[in-house]
């Protein structure tokens, strides 16, 4: 168990001090190795808000967290102590827009920048720039341009070695793929897949897209104003209660599958969860 | 942090009924008149006057006190200030101040200890008056035991009253500012100003493009600042403390923080310029405006009261009876 | 005087050996030639950076063409004649915030009738009736902070509509959206449709593309194909070489297509559910 909350709920102070609570009493626990899971919710559901406390960047009003050993409280009190930082190290977070971050001349060194914050050597972290740069996809030719003259996915995948580069166990990504044409969204979800299974790290996406939840994740979250309503199965959630009290999307192989089930009489059973399993599951029972 | 001067406080009231033009009128040439003013008795008049203008207008004397509380430290200060430093007139009162280890330890002490405990009540201004008195205490009477050193706290009559005058001159300024910011909503004080600034048309000043400026800093003040925190926010996911580090990571750190901040105002800029030409508006034409304002009886008889105290400052000071 | 009198009449806007290079980044549109007719809804498909949003800045005379011409309504869009045009083309952008120009939604949607210096008394009519409209009449007093990302762009659209501007353009205007605010937007869309709007949306998104009348797929800023929408969707070749995708009823029946898997109604069946999604 690496990221463990108890009853964490936040507050936002607004203007007229009534506040606005954005997370209400969520209990969840994230290990730090081998997850590949999805946060769902509709806009101001309080999404951001959860994995801004995971790297501990923002702290509960309420309720308390276990983040890789440290305990973080509702007081500033006993919070004293801890150490904000190595957390951070370890729990890499990515914003929506790359915009946010990047502001070196070069990618090379902005990607640099995150790991010397923590202590890491020069020329440690040339090394570990040139590795992330490779595995988000682009060439090193990419290292010694500038970071602002790039297109939109370029630099989203810029940023996204800029928290790799840190080297954290747990990698989580605020809706990586919103904006991206269909090709430049697979690929970039192929990079989180490889991530996750070729270095053995958890990573949780924030998304829109239901395709990407039924197809990638091993388990999804769902929030609504600010609770934690569901956690588990991507497979059971698209349950008719499920989308009808939440009012969610319909991944599209679930929407085809139940078309052609009750339309045609198609054997859809088991996990079909692309397109490629439909399809092959399609010639079986058409042929 | 919230800013509480130059919040519009929803309510009604005359001053809400009023047109912006005649307040912000009135408001200059009532600090004009404020200025003038030369004798404890018509200063406290004129805050006399306006606590119950403030009444009769339903506006809480809190809400003013609130728009007064930031700028406490600045009114302390020149107090403070003018009290030592002016030596003019008559001494009105002279001590010898001890300084001795036992009045450096106490008023340390004393000082840290109302730092400290401050926070627990709620009368501060009070309470930090007490804190003054003891200060005083110290220095004057507790400290005299083996002092290493003596000098003169001295204050002269000059000192105080103009001390008294600064304060209460900008005490009457800032109540008179707030009561137009709480009872104008920031676009009707935008499309007043236009309209009081227009004879600077002659300079060749577009002030219409002034209000559009003005009126879009309005409306980009609140997503600036969100924009800024969440900049904030993914710096320090990288590591970013701002809390901490050396003089050379601290100006990494801005770096880290204006860089982004700039590049997304500029495209923010470009896009909303963009968004602004494709439906039609051209800088310095002639537009029709949703906003009206229109001038009431109200209007009159308050710019009427308005320069009547002027005037009668105006004769106050010059006439030679009083 | 053929113009007005033979089949261009139909044409809304017409555009011809259109062409636009940036100083930086060289060619972005080169030799694009399509008409939009009055009342059609085209879909302009492109990947990131196909010169999509480099059109619509075009179409509205934000960008002025290196080389070719736009006529929009039988009127060349040029420098004196931009400021009519933009009265007949409206444009709603990507970014919810970065266009929201009034302090609260009454003056945002007022902001475009006091640069055409409509009369007060009109400007107050047209503000209830087109707030109604995209059903914001409720938060005509409300600051843009209190909307969502999907309320904004609906009061975008009121304060064209005020306009009374006969074309739309929907610049991405969804991408930035979440589910619920996206599926609003269309639903508006739609609707201006079918009471005669001339609409073009802008996007990569497939499943926006399935209610207009034609699609055009833009590469590398050329046009890759145009056509009526059904045959456009169901152009695997095409759409993949420009980085877009199959819906996915239409992936299965190409799928099925090619391995000679046939099956009684099963085709018209997924059509209809592709026009779903």
């Amino acid at each position: 168990m690496a990221i463990k909350f108890e009853h964490v709920s936040f507050q936002y102070k607004s203007i007229d001090n009534k506040g606005y609570l954005a997370l209400d009493d969520v209990n969840v626990v994230i290990e730090n190795t081998g997850e590949f899971i999805t946060l769902i919710g509709e806009t101001g559901s309080g999404k951001s808000t959860l994995v801004q406390h995971m790297n501990a960047l923002l702290t509960p009003s309420k309720g308390s967290m276990n983040i890789l050993g440290v305990k973080i409280s509702s007081t500033a009190k006993e919070n004293k102590d801890v150490q904000f930082n190595p957390i951070r190290k370890q729990v890499g977070l990515v914003f929506q827009f790359p915009e946010y971050q990047l502001f070196e001349e070069t990618v090379e060194k902005d990607i640099m920048f995150g790991p010397k914050n923590f202590g890491v050597s020069e020329s440690e972290a040339k090394k570990r720039a040139r590795e992330a740069i490779n595995i988000v996809g682009l060439d090193d030719s990419y290292l010694s341009r500038s970071p602002f003259n790039l297109s939109g996915g370029e630099k989203k995948r810029v940023s996204i070695a800029g928290i790799l580069a840190m080297e954290p166990d747990i990698l989580i990504l605020d809706e990586p793929t919103s904006g991206l044409d269909p090709r430049g969204r697979d690929a970039l979800l192929e990079v989180f897949y490889q991530i996750h299974t070729s270095l053995n790290k958890t990573v949780l996406i924030i998304t829109h897209d239901m395709n990407t939840v039924y197809e990638y994740a091993k388990r999804v979250l769902v929030m609504r104003e600010g609770a934690l309503v569901y956690d588990g199965d991507p497979v059971k959630l698209f349950s008719r209660k499920n989308i009808d009290n939440w009012n969610l999307d319909v991944p599209d192989i679930i929407q085809l599958k139940d078309a052609l089930e009750s339309n045609f009489h198609l054997d859809m059973s088991g996990t079909i969860r692309n397109k490629k399993a439909l399809l092959k599951r399609l010639e079986e029972v058409l042929s | 942090m919230k800013v509480v001067i130059g919040r519009y406080v929803p309510g009604s009231g005359f001053f809400y009924s009023m047109d912006p033009r005649t307040k912000i009128i009135a408001l200059i040439l009532l600090m004009i008149a404020t200025f003038l003013i030369d004798s404890f008795a018509l200063m406290l008049g004129a805050i006399g006057l306006i606590v119950l203008l403030m009444m009769a207008g339903r506006i809480g004397i809190k809400r003013v006190y609130l728009g007064l509380r930031p700028l406490m430290f600045l009114l302390i200060f020149t107090f403070v200030f003018q009290i030592l430093f002016n030596r003019q007139g008559e001494i009105l009162l002279s001590r010898t101040v001890y300084y001795s280890f036992l009045s450096l330890a106490l008023a340390v002490g004393l000082v840290v200890f109302w730092f400290f405990t401050k926070k627990f009540t709620r009368f501060k201004l009070f309470y930090f008056v007490i804190m003054v008195a003891g200060l005083y205490a110290i220095f004057t009477e507790i400290g005299n035991v083996s002092p290493f050193a003596t000098g003169t706290l001295a204050i002269y009559e000059e000192g105080l009253s103009m001390a008294a005058f600064i304060m209460l001159r900008l005490i009457i300024i800032v109540t008179l500012s707030t009561i137009l910011t709480i009872t104008t909503k920031p676009t009707d004080l935008n499309l007043g100003l236009e309209h009081v600034l227009k004879p600077l048309k002659i300079f060749r000043i577009n002030t219409e493009d002034i209000a559009m400026i003005i009126s879009i800093s309005l409306r980009y003040i609140p997503t600036l600042l969100d924009e800024a925190n969440k900049i904030m926010l993914a710096q320090a996911s990288r590591g970013v403390d701002f809390k901490e580090g050396k003089l050379k990571d601290k100006v990494m750190q801005i770096v880290s923080l204006l860089v982004p901040m700039f590049i997304i105002s500029f495209k923010r800029s470009d896009e909303l310029a963009n968004a602004m030409e494709a439906r039609s508006f051209t800088p310095g034409a002639t537009r029709t405006r949703l906003h009206q304002l229109s001038w009431k009886r109200l209007d009159s008889v308050a710019i009427g009261i308005a320069f009547l105290a002027l005037s009668l400052s105006i004769v106050l000071r010059i006439s030679p009876w009083i | 005087m053929d113009t007005l009198l033979g089949d261009d009449i139909l044409d809304m806007i017409e555009i011809k050996n259109l062409g636009f290079s940036y100083q930086e980044d060289g060619v972005a549109l080169s030799d694009v030639s399509f008409n939009v007719e009055k009342g059609e809804w085209l879909t302009i498909l492109g990947h990131n950076g196909s010169g999509k949003s480099t059109l619509s800045k075009l179409l509205v005379g934000l960008l002025r063409p290196s080389s070719g011409t736009i006529t929009v309504d039988g009127q060349v869009l040029g420098e004196e004649s931009v400021y009519d045009i933009r009265k007949k083309i409206g444009i709603v952008f990507q970014n919810p915030d970065n266009q929201f120009v009034g302090v609260t939604v009454k003056d945002d949607i007022a902001f475009g009738l006091e640069n055409l210096q409509i009369p007060r008394d009109e400007m107050v009519k047209r503000i209830d009736e087109y707030a109604n409209r995209v059903d914001m009449a409720d938060f005509l007093e409300k600051e843009p902070q209190a909307l969502s990302g999907g309320q904004k762009q609906r009061v975008a659209i009121a304060g064209i509509l005020a306009m009374k501007t006969d074309v739309i353009i929907f610049d991405e205007a969804t991408s930035m959206l979440d589910p619920k605010g996206r599926k609003t937007i269309l639903k508006y869309i739609q609707k201006l449709n079918e009471e005669g709007v001339t609409v073009i949306t802008i996007t990569h998104d497939m499943r926006e593309s399935v209610l207009s009348d034609r699609i055009l797929v833009l590469k590398n800023g050329e046009v890759l194909k145009i056509g009526p929408t059904k045959d456009i969707l169901l152009d695997k070749e095409t759409l993949e070489s420009s980085n877009l995708e199959l819906l996915l009823p239409l992936e299965v029946m190409h799928t099925l297509e090619q391995k000679n898997i046939t099956h009684p109604k099963l085709k018209e069946f997924l059509w209809q559910l592709s026009l779903n999604t």
